[in-house]
């Protein structure tokens, strides 16, 4: 893992110019949804600025007009006082729509990205699972996204900048043109120093993010893993690699310290200070030959400061800004990933009526030319059962993976119903193939919902029923809550064959036209897999029903055996012509029997 | 406030680097002063016309020296401040990773994974501000704040200070009803980000479930479902965050409204002049700023100390495992008695176990098998100390298991899990995860008794095949067999095999079977299964059922049992029978 992951470190570039235009373009893509609350921040933060020069005039105003009148009375003073109260208020509500407004767009957008993002994992195919580690997924979707909420800050800053420097800028060139279009000059220096910034800080932060995902992953996988890594004592050294993944993304933060703290905030006090040399020197050689007013000086170099100030606020965000950046790019790249899920018609009417399968000389492989199906074909009649049986990585799952398109296979065909797989849209297929997984996942929650899952329209009768069909019944209504039953996080307080159970009744309620069963009672013991095999067959004319089973006493009456070797079908028949035939089968069959 | 005295173990910690930066800090306050002064002087200079290139030159020299004096200063508190503060970020991360590796089972049934991961990345970077921003805004706003106060009473008037600041009270109280409140709503924020990081982790996870099952889309609006419940709870605290700077601007002020009429009466009366009554404006101008600042260290510390305590929280849960009382310091070894009276999971009234007790000596193997659920996988973990409250009593040669530590217990087992599990890297490494020195040999050996040798062989990257969620799955008997392997590598004295052949077919089984009895001629083994076939060479065999012994004994003896076993024995030798029949008819 370390190899892969020190590979992806070693592999990051500063962006391009062209990278980061693309980017903002499309993080302002998502922000546009939310203009309203932008628009009216920033038109409040023009306000806030407006307030924020108004209130100190009044006061000056009030001292140069009243207070240098002995007889100014009490009233006045009030007044005056009632007025500028109402003026800060005015001030602390235009304050609080500002920053609530500008809080809820960019809280908003970034829930929008996320939403988004979600929705583009769904797009994914299983590929993508197989190859990302979980951990690395839930950063993307959490972490880096919530990178965005303090991003947008730097927009507004630097607009509430340009007015207050374009103000300052307009006052000292009343008093000093020359002066002013020198102080005006190290808006260039920012310029050189933004873009020195960039290049320096986008490595850094992406290898921060990077470093920080690998965090994730690592603890991701601590967690699900913990009771193995327990079980063998090896507790020391999970710690001992974590600290050296936390301890490379430490050193990382302290070379984003090192690029901010000198090219960021301390940079404007110094570019002040530099030009405050530069006027008083201006002013001051001016002064050994013309009459220079020192009020003059005093306002210039005021106006110097208000042209300043608002750029350390700038600088500050700009390194959520490039952090923002950073993690536009990495969640950019997920939303670009084009391993997707094979493509189905999906506006297609066509409908699964009957359930009859066709293989014709499918071929597949999980890597490309590396072929694990070679040569596939068989064909399922309706209502048929077709059982694969074969050694352990012979390659049964992955012609389940194939029919359910879970992958994009090769060369060849399949065929439901005559018709070619891709011409069934992915709800067609998803609701009338009902699959049972060799390795049950159960959700969160209760019982219940495990079995429904998402669709309401089953009711709880038919839930019961399910349950009944598979024996989960009677374990189940032994619970104190029965089909409410909690469910915790990967059904871990249920034994695995009850979890098997309940994953079974998921497909079952769904009565799926054509069912597939991926071992689907290996941690089932004897009684309760002939109970369900019988309910099966009860019903077995209207259903297809392809089952992959090591016990082949489950698979004996199935109107058709395949079985795989090395990713091919080496022998087919029913159970007694392949006893007969003496090969592959019937060698299985004698090891099972002499048991 | 209370959030820097819970932290103050880190401050002590590091306090070096805090004076350092507190002082860098104190310095760059006086450089602040430089500035103006040297303006002053010049300014004063020419309009005294006593300016000279050289004076000129010397004071531009000065400030350009204070400049870069400052700028160095800015930057040594930065490194010093923000650089611990990202050391505190390291450490509880750590901690929380050491905490999670001693954590038991019940902890784990308590604790989802993405609240756990979202207490490890998003809670301790709320935490981290407090040590970083936050000291910084304290250390900042009260130099700034507390040397402009000093200078209005000294410059000006000592009364009228007094007066002015008096409505500044009022930021306690602001601060305190405040923040309370926001404690509360960044509670709930952080709680419902964890809400999101345990849907995305599940969905993620059971990512093919969803797929087979077609319910992207539902699980896209069950997602939104978290998403809406998010921006709610932030909204909230969005809004309590907001409402901060508009109140300390109405505190500010109060405070302006009693400077121009207390200030505005004593100019009249003659008590200060105009220009003092400016200069008292300006300096409370510059109080502005520390004003905000210190509410915006509200928000800081509030949303650090509500991710504190969500931390605390976690590192406050004990294992429930016991430290030995007198720990028994020899390695386990002897014949195994288990004797469990009753036993329930923890938060569960069901009797799990009820009178299960058998004696399994050195060198022999055990069988359990029973209907599923039966408690199977039970009996297995508590002999793997994954529960250590019951009534009743485990010794390995008249040990208690719990005396042992439980490292040493441990590591004389070697088990395979019901479910398995893999982790990210190479075949080879999850091989020798119980000892990562082991040799080419010893890992060959090992993948040779679970039958994965040849399987191995044949993929193109042979031991290098990076397996687990980076690189390509495995099929469901391989994952089995590698964890047979994993199990059987530092050959242990007592294998637990937890249903982990019911995935393979049946030659591998039966070679399976045999290279562990050869390998392991002195060991003891315990099989789990819901085969017959497995266990039917064991010296015994329990039937559990509901939580009981109900048959014990060897395998003939359990069919004159005519129960459960003799039952199921049939089932399948009537399946074998009826094959039988068709044989001869065809
Ligand atoms: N962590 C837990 N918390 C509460 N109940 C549990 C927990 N683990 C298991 N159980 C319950 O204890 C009973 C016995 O479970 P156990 O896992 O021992 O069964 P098993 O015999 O191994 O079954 P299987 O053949 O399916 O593996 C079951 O009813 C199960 O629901
Ligand atoms: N997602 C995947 N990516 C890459 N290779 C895979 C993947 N899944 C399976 N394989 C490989 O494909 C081969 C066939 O696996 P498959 O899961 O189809 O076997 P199987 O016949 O179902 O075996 P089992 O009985 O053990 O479940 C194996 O060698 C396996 O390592
Ligand atoms: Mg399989
Ligand atoms: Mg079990």
């Amino acid at each position: 893992m370390d190899k892969k992951e020190q590979e992806t470190i070693n592999d990051i570039h500063a962006l391009s110019r062209k990278q980061q235009r693309n980017i903002l373009k499309r993080l302002f893509g998502f922000a546009w949804a939310f203009k309203k609350q932008f628009v009216t921040a920033i038109i409040f933060a023009i306000g806030l600025s407006v307030i924020n020069i108004i209130l100190p005039r009044l006061l000056q105003y009030y001292m140069d007009n009243y207070l240098v009148h002995q007889d100014t009375g009490i009233q006045i003073i009030v007044g005056f006082a009632i007025v500028y109260f109402i003026g800060t208020i005015i001030k602390a509500i235009v304050q609080f729509i500002q920053n609530f407004a500008f809080s809820m767009g960019a809280e908003r957008t970034l829930e929008r990205i996320r939403s988004q993002l979600f929705r583009k994992l769904h797009t994914l195919g299983m590929d993508y699972f197989d190859k990302t580690p979980a951990g690395s997924i839930v950063s993307r979707v959490t972490n880096d996204t919530k990178t965005l909420y303090d991003f947008w800050t730097l927009f507004l800053m630097i607009l509430v900048a340009a007015f207050s420097m374009i103000s300052a800028f307009i006052a000292m060139m009343s008093v000093n043109v020359t002066l002013a279009v020198a102080t005006a000059l190290f808006v260039i220096a920012l310029y050189l120093l933004i873009w020195l910034y960039q290049r320096l800080s986008s490595k850094i932060y992406q290898r921060l993010r990077e470093y920080l995902s690998q965090i994730n992953t690592k603890l991701n996988e601590s967690l699900m893993g913990i009771s193995i890594i327990q079980q063998f004592g090896q507790q020391k050294r999970m710690i001992s690699e974590f600290e050296h993944k936390n301890n490379q993304y430490f050193n990382q933060r302290n070379k984003m310290i090192n690029v901010n703290s000198f090219l960021l905030y301390p940079t404007i006090t110094l570019m002040f200070t530099l030009s405050e040399v530069i006027s008083l020197g201006g002013f001051g050689l001016e002064s050994t030959h013309t009459i220079v007013a020192a009020g003059v000086i005093y306002a210039f170099i005021s106006y110097q400061q208000n042209f300043f100030n608002p750029l350390s606020n700038v600088m500050n965000y700009m390194s959520y800004f490039q952090d923002g950046m950073v993690a536009g790019y990495r969640i950019m790249k997920l939303f670009d990933n084009q391993t997707t899920s094979p493509v189905q018609n999906e506006d297609s009417a066509q409908k699964i009526e009957v359930g009859k399968i066709e293989f014709r000389h499918v071929t597949f492989g999980y890597v490309p030319n590396e072929p694990i199906l070679k040569d596939i074909s068989f064909t399922v009649n309706p209502g048929q059962t077709v059982a694969l049986v074969g050694h352990t990585g012979s390659g049964k799952s992955s012609i389940i993976n194939v029919l359910l398109r879970f992958y994009e296979f090769g060369e060849g065909q399949i065929l439901i119903d005559d018709h070619d797989i891709r011409d069934y849209s992915t709800q067609e297929l998803r609701q009338k193939l009902g699959l049972v997984i060799q390795e049950p996942y159960l959700f969160y929650g209760n019982i219940a919902n495990n079995i429904r899952m998402y669709d309401d329209s089953i009711t709880d009768a038919q839930v019961e029923q399910a349950a009944k069909f598979v024996d989960a019944d009677e374990f189940i209504e032994r619970l104190p809550d029965a089909y409410h039953a909690k469910v915790i996080e990967r059904g871990s307080s249920f034994s695995t064959g009850q979890r098997q159970l309940i994953s079974f009744a998921r497909t079952i309620v769904r009565n799926p036209k054509v069912l597939i069963l991926d071992e689907a009672t290996a941690n089932i013991d004897p009684q309760t897999e002939q109970s369900i095999t019988r309910g099966l067959s009860k019903m077995r004319d209207d259903r297809t029903t392809i089952a992959i089973a090591h016990r082949l006493s489950t698979v004996q009456d199935a109107d058709q055996i395949l079985v795989l070797s090395h990713g091919r079908i080496a022998e087919r028949g029913t159970h007694s012509e392949l006893l007969k035939a003496g090969g592959l089968y019937s060698e299985l069959y004698e090891l099972q029997s002499m048991d | 406030m209370g959030i820097f005295s819970r932290l103050s173990w880190f401050f002590k910690h590091r306090w070096k680097q805090y004076s350092f930066g507190v002082l860098a800090l104190l310095l760059v306050a006086a450089c602040n002063v430089v500035p103006p002064r040297i303006v002053g002087v010049v300014v004063d200079a020419v309009s005294k016309k006593t300016l000279t290139i050289k004076f000129l030159m010397m004071n531009l020299g000065l400030l350009l020296l204070v400049a870069i004096m400052g700028y160095f200063l800015r930057f040594l508190w930065q490194k010093m401040i923000f650089g611990s503060s990202y050391v505190l970020e390291r450490d509880l991360r750590n901690r929380l990773f050491h905490h999670f590796m001693k954590m038991d089972t019940t902890f784990y049934q308590k604790w989802r994974t993405g609240d756990l991961m979202a207490h490890a990345t998003n809670d301790i970077d709320a935490v981290r501000e407090v040590a970083g921003p936050g000291v910084l805004t304290l250390a900042d706003s009260l130099i700034t704040g507390l040397s402009m106060i000093f200078a209005m009473g000294m410059f000006v008037d000592w009364k009228l200070t007094l007066y002015a600041i008096l409505p500044l009270l009022l930021l306690a109280i602001m601060a305190n009803v405040l923040g309370n409140k926001i404690h509360d709503a960044f509670m709930k924020s952080q709680a419902a980000f964890s809400s999101i990081n345990n849907k995305t982790q599940e969905s993620v996870v059971g990512i093919k479930v969803l797929k087979a099952l077609g319910q992207e889309k539902q699980d896209e609006a069950d997602f939104d479902k978290y998403v809406s419940k998010n921006i709610k709870a932030n909204k909230k605290s969005y809004r309590l965050d907001a409402m901060f700077d508009p109140l300390t601007s109405i505190i500010m002020g109060i405070s302006y409204v009693i400077t121009i009429i207390l200030g505005g009466l004593a100019v009249i009366h003659s008590q200060i002049t105009i220009g003092e009554l400016v200069s008292f404006i300006t300096y409370m101008a510059e109080l502005t700023w520390p004003m905000f600042a210190i509410g915006s260290l509200f928000n800081i510390l509030e949303r650090g100390s509500a991710s504190y305590d969500r931390i605390t929280e976690l590192l406050g849960e004990k294992s429930s495992l016991v430290t030995p009382r007198h720990e028994v310091k020899t390695t386990p070894n002897g014949p195994l008695d288990f004797e469990m009276k009753k036993f329930h999971y923890p938060d569960d009234k069901a009797i799990a176990l009820n009178n299960v007790s058998f004696v399994l000596k050195e060198g022999q193997t055990m069988g359990i098998v029973g209907p599923t659920g039966g408690g199977k996988s039970t009996i297995i973990s508590l002999l793997m100390r994954d529960f250590d409250h019951y009534n009743g009593q485990i010794t390995v040669g008249d040990h208690d298991i719990r005396d042992f530590k439980l490292d040493d217990y441990l590591d004389t087992i070697g088990y395979v899990p019901q479910t398995n599990f893999l982790f990210s890297t190479n075949i080879r490494d999850n091989i020798r995860f119980a000892n990562i020195d082991a040799t080419k040999e010893q890992v060959k050996a090992a993948a040779h008794v679970a039958d994965l040798d040849n399987d191995i062989d044949d993929m193109p990257e042979g031991y290098d095949t990076q397996v687990g969620q980076l690189g390509v799955s495995l099929s469901g008997g391989q994952k089995q067999r590698l964890s047979i392997a994993r199990a059987v590598l530092s050959d242990p004295e007592l294998l637990i095999l937890d249903d982990s052949l019911s995935a393979v077919d049946s030659k591998t089984e039966r070679n399976i079977e045999e290279r562990i009895a050869e390998n392991r001629s002195n060991g003891t083994t315990i099989i789990a299964a819901s085969r017959l076939s497995s266990v039917e060479h064991a010296d015994q065999i329990l039937v559990v059922d509901h939580g009981t012994i109900i048959e014990h004994g060897t395998h003939q003896e359990l069919l004159g049992n005519k129960g459960w076993y003799y039952d199921t024995f049939n089932l399948q030798a009537k399946n074998a029978e009826l094959e039988g029949r068709l044989n001869s008819h065809g």
